[in-house]
């Protein structure tokens, strides 16, 4: 019986160097399908239905994490990644065949070495399933962080503030407000599509303060606070004539003595 | 961030407490007062001290016109005057909160003259009584001054706090952009990723390896982008032709790594080839553009970087047609905020940076400094 492999990786000089390392080290190795993404090496999977496939970790659109799963046992799954400290640990923890790039001769004789082994005693391959999961998770890119930019709307343009550059957010109903200071320090305001509920927890908390149930604001816009009648204040703020509420709940921040 | 407005203990790390440190402290203050220091907040010396030589006076003043001896005039003013302190005071701290409809000087106020008649009264009581003509004349003459001192106490206070403020921001933004700075100056140690280094290794190894004449092209391109990249090699300023060349180095090795994904083009306008450009600007422009806009895409995109001089001002402009901002993913603005503090401490604010969505796909990305020619 030959067996058949998958060769998945964006960058084509690295695949056909796979390509020409395989023909030294397994001759007998006949690679039937290239992809260049995650989502190419799912469909040549599903046409050739390979018995081995080597997959990139980090490709555009689906990563090769993604693409493991999708395929799952029907195939005996070999990474290959470049410098990725956590996912190389994760690998080697796993017990996972994985390569790491530039490819050396003798680590890819090993792994093939294992994988013909496995193949002779017609081992079922590894279940994998938890451990790519895992991995897909730490390598998905949207873990939640502090902002450094917000995507907003500038009149009919659609730029990136940085948060530095914000005054304060005021909550308008699905829509927040942001007062920001263009390059050169001109006060301005911009509207973004997401509720102030969703951002506060993303904003800095060193930096940014809630002082109002619909405003929020950098304190280092803040120029004084004016403590007014009836346990309230108001914010005044370096450069802007607009001050701002300081509700009840949030005025312990303020508070003198 | 907490919504229940309980900072102190927010998960904001040590930092958020630091910050609020200080309000905090004062907050504990006022809240958690056991009476005494109460007491002793309420009888501050300035503010008794104050009292005790604006009442002695108007006890002397007073005393001309009296029926009793002088020294008792005085002392009853005394006596009048710490009970108008401690109304004045006492109802700065008590009740904690009040309705709405009632500012707290309002309240002040009105506590002080309802307190004058009745402190006079023990004034007079506890120093074996006087005549009616004494009593009505030392309380008038407390409620036609008292309110008016009390006024201009509080509104002394409310400077003095205005101020103190004002004195307390500064202080903390400044200790806040020490921090900043030192923050950037980490970040400044630019550095070569080793993702990306080890792919192109990987990549050169392959041309090596198939003989390909490619191979020493690309070393090259990788050895110019190495030297400018790598932290202490960089020099503080560079022209745009070199910013230029090392743009089209990491170009070059992004094109070998994905031929079929990544085209590019560059314009230089030879006005601004010699003109002062601080290091890693433009390129970090297009490391960008490479990262977050062509490599996230399978298709890939095109990359063009424009530098012309407009009004006196050196123009850079990095346009991509990849992913656009939707995709924004974790790193971004690592490299985009260094280069914005980096701009900021380098021009002030005559640096314009402004990231902006294109249709129907990528992002523009333009930087614009101050013309200014290299020193040689």
């Amino acid at each position: 019986m030959t067996v058949t492999a998958l060769i998945a990786d964006d960058e084509p000089l690295l695949r056909e160097a796979l390509v020409r390392l395989l023909a030294g080290a397994w001759p007998e190795l006949e690679i039937v399908a290239q992809a260049r993404n995650g989502r190419e090496a799912i469909d040549q999977f599903e046409a050739h239905r390979p018995n081995v496939c080597f997959l990139d970790v980090q490709m555009p659109g689906k990563s090769g994490v993604e693409a493991a799963q999708h395929i799952g046992r029907r195939a005996h799954l070999v990474f290959v990644t470049a410098f990725d400290e956590y996912a190389v640990q994760a690998f080697a923890q796993g017990a996972l065949d994985y390569l790491v790039k530039p490819v050396e001769p003798a680590r890819l004789a090993e792994t093939v070495l294992r994988l013909q082994e496995r193949l002779r005693a017609a081992q079922p391959a590894l279940d994998t399933e938890a451990l790519l999961q895992q991995l897909a998770r730490a390598l998905l890119p949207n873990a939640p962080q502090t902002l450094r930019w917000l995507r907003a709307s500038v009149g009919t343009t659609v730029r990136l503030i940085s948060v530095q550059d914000i005054d304060f957010l005021r909550a308008e109903e699905k829509y927040t407000q942001i007062a920001w200071r263009d390059d050169t320090g001109e006060p301005r305001e911009a509207v973004i599509r997401s509720a102030l509920k969703e951002l506060l927890p993303q904003l800095d908390a060193a930096q940014f303060a809630q002082v109002h149930r619909s405003v929020v604001v950098n304190l280092s816009a803040i120029s004084h606070v004016t403590r007014g009648a009836n346990e309230t204040a108001d914010i005044h703020l370096k450069g802007r004539q607009e001050t701002l509420p300081v509700s009840r709940t949030y005025l312990h921040l303020f508070r003198q003595m | 961030m907490p919504t229940n407005g309980d900072w102190a203990k927010a998960p904001g790390g040590p930092r958020a407490s630091a910050w609020f440190s200080l309000f905090y402290s004062r907050t504990m203050a006022t809240t958690v007062a056991s009476v005494p220091s109460s007491f002793r907040r309420i009888f501050a010396w300035p503010r008794l001290r104050f009292t005790l030589i604006v009442s002695a006076s108007f006890g002397f003043l007073t005393g001309l016109h009296s029926e009793a001896a002088l020294p008792l005039d005085v002392l009853r003013a005394l006596v009048l005057g710490c009970g108008i302190l401690f109304i004045f005071g006492w109802l700065e701290l008590w009740p904690r909160r009040l309705p709405r409809w009632l500012p707290r000087t309002v309240l002040r106020l009105i506590g002080i003259a309802l307190a004058i008649p009745v402190v006079a009264a023990f004034a007079f009581g506890i120093t074996g009584g006087g005549t009616g003509h004494d009593y009505g004349f030392l309380t008038v003459v407390a409620l036609l001054f008292a309110p008016w001192i009390a006024i201009g106490t509080i509104l002394r206070q409310r400077d003095a706090f205005a101020r103190e403020q004002a004195l307390e921001f500064d202080l903390q933004r400044s200790e806040f952009e020490r921090r900043e700075s030192d923050a950037r100056l980490r970040l400044l140690q630019a550095q070569v990723e080793p993702h990306f280094l080890f792919n192109t290794l990987a990549n050169v190894q392959a041309l090596v390896d198939s003989g390909s004449p490619q191979a020493s092209k690309v070393l090259t391109s990788l050895i110019a982008y190495l030297r400018a990249a790598v932290p202490r090699m960089h020099s503080q300023t560079t022209t745009l032709e070199t910013e230029v060349e090392l743009a089209r180095a990491y170009l070059d090795l992004m094109q070998m790594r994905m031929p079929d994904r990544l085209q590019y083009a560059i314009h230089l306008d030879p006005a601004a080839a010699r003109l002062h450009c601080p290091p890693m600007t433009l390129l970090t422009l297009v490391e960008n553009a490479v990262r977050h806009g062509i490599d996230p895409s399978e298709t890939g995109g095109r990359i063009d970087v424009d530098i012309w001089i407009r009004d006196d001002r050196c123009v850079m402009r990095v346009k991509d047609t990849g992913v656009g901002l939707k995709n924004v993913t974790r790193g971004l603005g690592t490299g985009l905020s260094t280069l914005r503090e980096r701009l900021k401490l380098a021009f002030g604010a005559h640096a314009h940076f402004a990231l902006t969505e294109i249709e129907p796909r990528g992002v523009c990305a333009e930087v614009s400094i101050p013309q200014r020619e290299a020193a040689s």
